[in-house]
């Protein structure tokens, strides 16, 4: 089973020197946030915002090599979360056939927010997202954490 | 891997990858090609620091445990048959650089425009050779890395710093 997610917001985490990619459900019953670097938390604040950089950034070139051969993206699953290492599924439709790439919920998320295709996340990850962690954070947040982009 | 056509085409002068120095005093770090030929002339360019890291990460043939972007990239394009015939730096404008990746599927050459910095990094985990075009080495501005690199001379023999990013 998988559960399609949308993007949050993104948010500073002071104490890890990193960034929370927060996605949430439909229902808002499901909240998986995602820790990522600085780089990665720049993509994909330029796509949330829809800011067009003066020179193509990383995605944008990934996009535009996947957009020069016809490749089209069709969806971004997130796979499954351990304490350091997460995992993703890029899901590509090429002349009729579909390929499953793996990569990093950083790069799947920038990715699937310049081609506008949808994300999900399996069950067993949002099971396995121990929400205690989650919520001593949505306790500490201010209003201004999530800023322009909470939708 | 064929030559471009000196008829059509701009002339190329083959680089390879120096090194990537640390620019202490702020979020950039400078990415130094070396001429093929060995010709002693450096080409510099400054880039961003993650951009940096992603060609470092590529130079020393480090591996990371889940894939970086540009391992991403590689790997789209082995699913998709695509490869990366060579990558050209091919324009300035306002001491900002412009690279061209050719790349090619079952003949079908495509050019996509990036940044000299993706574009390495691209070329460096693809073994993708990598030009200058003649008319870029004529038209950019060296004067502010040789003072650079007089000043920094005895710093850069010492340790370099790595960057730290998810």
């Amino acid at each position: 089973m998988i559960t399609q997610m949308h993007l949050k917001g993104l948010m500073f985490d002071p104490y890890n020197n990193a960034y929370i990619v927060v996605l949430r459900d439909e229902d808002g019953h499901e909240m998986l946030p995602i820790w990522v670097g600085k780089a990665e938390a720049g993509a994909i604040s330029m796509a949330l915002e829809n800011v067009a950089p003066p020179r193509p950034m990383t995605h944008d070139l990934m996009k535009s090599i996947l957009d020069a051969y016809d490749a089209k993206v069709i969806s971004v699953v997130i796979t499954d979360l351990n304490e350091n290492t997460y995992f993703a599924k890029i899901h590509l439709m090429y002349q009729d056939s579909e390929y499953t790439v793996d990569a990093r919920p950083s790069d799947a998320i920038a990715l699937a927010l310049r081609c506008s295709a949808p994300v999900f996340a399996k069950e067993s990850v949002l099971n396995k997202q121990s929400s205690e962690e989650l919520e001593q954070w949505l306790e500490n947040l201010k209003p201004e954490d999530f800023g322009k982009l909470d939708s | 891997m064929s030559q471009p056509n000196p008829a059509s085409q701009p002339r190329l002068i083959e680089y390879a990858v120096d090194r990537v120095l640390d620019e202490t005093n702020t979020d950039t770090k400078i990415l130094v090609l070396a001429r093929r030929d060995g010709h002693p002339d450096s080409f510099p360019i400054w880039i961003g620091a993650a951009e940096g890291h992603a060609i470092k990460l590529a130079l020393d043939t480090t591996l990371t445990p889940r894939p970086m972007s540009h391992d991403l990239i590689k790997g789209f394009m082995e699913h998709l048959n695509v490869s990366v015939r060579r990558i050209v730096i091919a324009d300035v404008k306002n001491s900002t650089y412009y690279a061209t990746i050719y790349l090619e599927n079952n003949g079908v050459e495509r050019t996509v425009d990036a940044r000299p910095s993706d574009a390495v990094s691209l070329a460096l985990r693809t073994r993708a050779p990598l030009y200058v075009t003649e008319d870029v080495l004529a038209r950019r501005n060296t004067s502010n890395l040789e003072s650079w690199l007089a000043k920094q001379d005895v710093r850069t023999s010492s340790k370099q710093q790595e960057v730290r990013e998810s």
